[in-house]
């Protein structure tokens, strides 16, 4: 991990030919960017990706769990609010150091610290919908004769829907904006050409990645609803 | 026994529908001093509609709830049948009771067919046979043309529709017995005399012993083959059919809560066409009036017009004359001309 | 682990240069919040008191979560230089968005029923908005605060990418510092966004009257999943 060398003067990456707009340091040079996508961009995007889904699924797969057994047993819920409360509040920054000594400067400390990151606001999307469920329902299928497992399964969490989803929405988000800062501790994603860039800055660079990093949490973003609308037709059924 | 004809206690009994006996039930909530049932014993012949009623705190929710083990006893004893409900598991004793409450409770999420679908599904019924049954539940509680409601959501429905859905949901396993717990009571007063002359309608036609609880009196005097009345501390304060109650009740509770026009709603039990006239020739100049109405509305009739009674005129039998003496006392004058 | 021991000897030598960046770090995000606020507040609470521009408050929820700080401050690298208003820039383009955003849905959300009857008593608009609306609306505001000031604070760590300074000097400085040095930094700099959150949390409690306080909003400054 070495330091940052302040910025200097602009250093143009030597990609090959440089273009008039290469040559200023032109705010953002299209053709540049087009012509780096492959060997710069592009695998950094997928690298991006991966980051998010990963750390995401995790996060997901925890915050589920636990939120099902607070749902069950309401004083567990402080506990795991809390400490998943503290894990938001560090700095990434700060995590990914504190991680290093542990994990090494691995994409391990990278998705740790990503991890911990989701699970406040996994948890409280998880748990919240679940208590949103509506009483009566949760009564008629007691009397039914459903046993707990079915319930949860047939009725509160398909009723706990749209709020884990507007969780896994937030976490997302926000896991691909603090998943440019790993690349101060793995040469991966998008924050890599950012950081790259920062020492001899080169606009194009970092505006190309950084935007891409705005579209590509914007688009999971989309996805994400687009798969929360189709899993909650009734809500939308006309009257 | 003396009672009035539109109140039919012998539907054809299905073997499938069963006896309730509470026997000394009581429950004490932790916390409480009071008992919330305090060893209740009265037994719900099969197929028959008991309606529990009284006021807040008089247990009635409770006994249901008791029923299907949603809470269970302090002491005493619940049988179905001759099984003590103890001796049923949770779980398979509420899959085979059908449980109707007055927030519906339908599950927003899932079409009117799926949440029929609900109990029948777990119960491993093919898909064929869940199908055919959804069909006619619908039909019976007056939902047609069956497929366009089949797909609709909850939401989608008024008050009145929900509740029918959440009926035909009890009724989709065809349950032995059937526990109601103030089902009509969020609905407006128009939407829930159509609904429960619909449940009319299906009690007589299928037959299931029914516990239906009410603070309404009136819905009670409707509705019930029986009625129980429970005061507050949870104690049986009278077991009838509602005629009974209505011409003898048992203390000063029972009569209060009958209220002071019980005289006048024990009419209401009684049809003009049951009741004896006079040929009388000239008819008197007195409202004329279907043989289907009520000796309480007739009453009501013949006091607007200011007339010493009414003319029944149902097009079949002869018009007779029917003084409003008759109409005070009908269960004398009960035995149609 | 014997880098985190070490981390605490560092602490201990070295306290006098920690509590330097840490003042830097400090007097960044000071600012930073101060110009946020004072963008952000007004224009939260005047479009909550109109009842419009929902759209707008949920849009800029939506963008300004999906910033990466490292992104916006390198490219105000490019716009502006290097230093401390570069920085800065790219602080505040982090921290309006959710102090106007919840102090939006703080205002706008407050029951109409209480304002209505305000207006029935012959309140002004303004004194609406003073006596009635921001009180009630002032732990939803507060968590918005809270949420930019952990936010800069928490960014501010990456003030060092643009010569801006703070602890943010130490951590990416291995070099310089040694493993000590960082995990120290890094340590500290994690119990400040703390203490910046237990802050502005505290400060609620003061200032809000004892009724408001009972109200339900966000306890924390982790956002809420809607």
């Amino acid at each position: 991990m070495s330091g940052i060398a302040t910025p200097g003067d602009p250093e143009i990456p030597d990609y090959g030919d440089a273009s008039r707009c290469v040559i200023d340091n032109g705010v953002f040079c299209t053709d540049w960017f087009v012509q780096q996508w492959p060997e710069v961009f592009q695998p950094a995007l997928l690298e991006h990706v991966v980051m998010t889904v990963v750390a995401v699924a995790v996060g997901f797969a925890i915050s589920f769990i636990a939120a099902v057994l607070a749902y069950r047993r309401a004083w567990l819920s402080s506990p795991f609010g809390a400490v998943a409360t503290f894990l938001y509040t560090l700095p990434p920054l700060a995590l990914f150091q504190l991680l290093v000594p542990v994990t090494g400067l691995t994409m391990v400390t990278v998705e740790i610290a990503l991890v911990c990151f989701t699970l406040v606001i996994l948890f409280r999307a998880v748990l919240a919908g679940l208590l949103g469920v509506p009483d009566d329902a949760k009564r008629a299928a007691r009397g039914m004769g459903l046993d707990s497992g079915q319930i949860l399964r047939m009725v509160e969490l398909p009723l706990a829907i749209p709020s884990i989803i507007s969780g896994l929405r937030v976490a997302t988000v926000l896991t691909v904006s603090i998943a440019t800062i790993a690349a101060f501790v793995v040469d991966a994603g998008l924050g890599s050409p950012i950081l790259k860039a920062i020492s001899s800055p080169f606009n194009t660079q970092f505006i190309g990645a950084g935007a891409l990093a705005v579209l590509l949490a914007f688009v999971l973003d989309g996805l994400l609803a687009l798969v929360g609308r189709a899993l909650t037709t009734w809500t939308r059924a006309k009257v | 026994m003396n009672e009035s004809q539109h109140r039919t206690t012998g539907p054809e009994r299905t073997e499938r529908s069963v006896s309730i006996t509470f026997d000394r039930a009581t429950k004490i909530y932790p916390g409480s001093e009071t008992p919330a049932l305090d060893a209740l014993s009265l037994t719900v012949e099969a197929g028959e509609l008991l309606c529990l009623v009284g006021p807040s705190g008089g247990g009635k929710t409770t006994a249901l709830m008791l029923i299907n083990r949603l809470i269970d006893l302090t002491s005493g004893d619940i049988r179905i049948g001759e099984t003590s409900i103890t001796d049923i598991g949770a779980i398979e004793l509420r899959r085979k009771t059908g449980y109707a409450i007055q927030q519906t409770g339908l599950f927003p999420h899932m079409t009117v067919a799926q949440n029929i679908a609900v109990v029948p599904r777990i119960l491993g019924w093919s898909a064929a046979r869940i199908d055919a049954r959804t069909d006619e539940l619908l039909e019976l509680v007056g939902l047609t043309p069956t497929a366009q409601w089949r797909a609709r959501y909850p939401g989608q429905l008024s008050g009145g529709q929900q509740q029918r859905v959440g009926i035909a949901r009890a009724l989709a396993a065809d349950p032995p017995l059937m526990l109601m717990d103030e089902p009509f009571g969020a609905l407006d007063p128009i939407t829930r005399t159509a609904v429960q002359d619909e449940f009319l309608a299906i009690h007589r036609a299928v037959g299931k012993t029914t516990v239906f609880v009410t603070h309404d009196i009136d819905e009670a005097i409707k509705m019930g083959d029986k009625i129980a009345v429970l005061r507050p501390g949870g104690l049986l304060a009278q077991l009838g059919p509602p005629e009974d109650l209505l011409a003898e009740p048992a203390d000063d509770f029972v009569a209060s809560f009958l209220g002071a026009e019980r005289g006048l709603k024990r009419l209401g039990l009684y049809r003009l066409g049951d009741l004896a006239g006079e040929q009388r020739e000239p008819l008197p100049d007195w409202p004329r009036l279907p043989a289907g109405m009520t000796a309480r509305e007739a009453l009501s009739c013949a006091t607007a017009e200011r007339a010493d009674g009414v003319i029944v005129a149902d097009g079949e039998t002869p018009e007779r004359a029917v003084p409003v003496a008759r109409l005070l006392q009908p269960e004398v004058s009960e035995g149609a001309a | 682990m014997e880098a985190f021991v070490d981390a605490f000897a560092f602490m201990a030598d070295n306290a006098g240069m920690l509590l330097d960046k840490t003042g830097e770090q400090l007097w960044l995000s000071a600012v930073a919040i101060g110009i946020s606020l004072l963008i952000g507040v007004p224009v939260g609470l005047w479009l909550g008191h109109i009842h419009k521009g929902e759209f707008l408050a949920v849009s800029l929820t939506n963008i300004g979560r999906a910033l990466p700080s490292l992104a916006l401050i390198a490219i105000f690298i490019g716009l502006v230089g290097i230093g401390f208003t570069n920085v800065l820039l790219a602080l505040v383009i982090l921290a309006v968005p959710p102090i106007m955003s919840y102090t939006f849905v703080a205002i706008d959300s407050v029951d109409r029923d209480l304002t209505r009857a305000g207006r029935g008593m012959g309140l002004s608009p303004w004194q609406i908005l003073l006596r009635i609306e921001i009180p009630l609306g002032l732990p939803m505001a507060f968590s918005g605060i809270r949420t930019a000031v952990v936010l800069v604070v928490s960014s501010a760590t990456l003030a060092t990418v643009a010569g801006g300074g703070g602890l943010g000097d130490i951590i990416l400085n291995q070099v310089a510092y040694g493993m000590r040095g960082v995990i120290a930094a890094a340590l500290w700099v994690a119990a400040l966004s703390i203490l910046a959150d237990l802050l502005v949390a505290g400060l609620l409690r003061l200032i809000a009257p004892a009724g408001v306080r009972r109200l339900a909003a966000p306890s924390t400054s982790a956002p809420a999943a809607t």
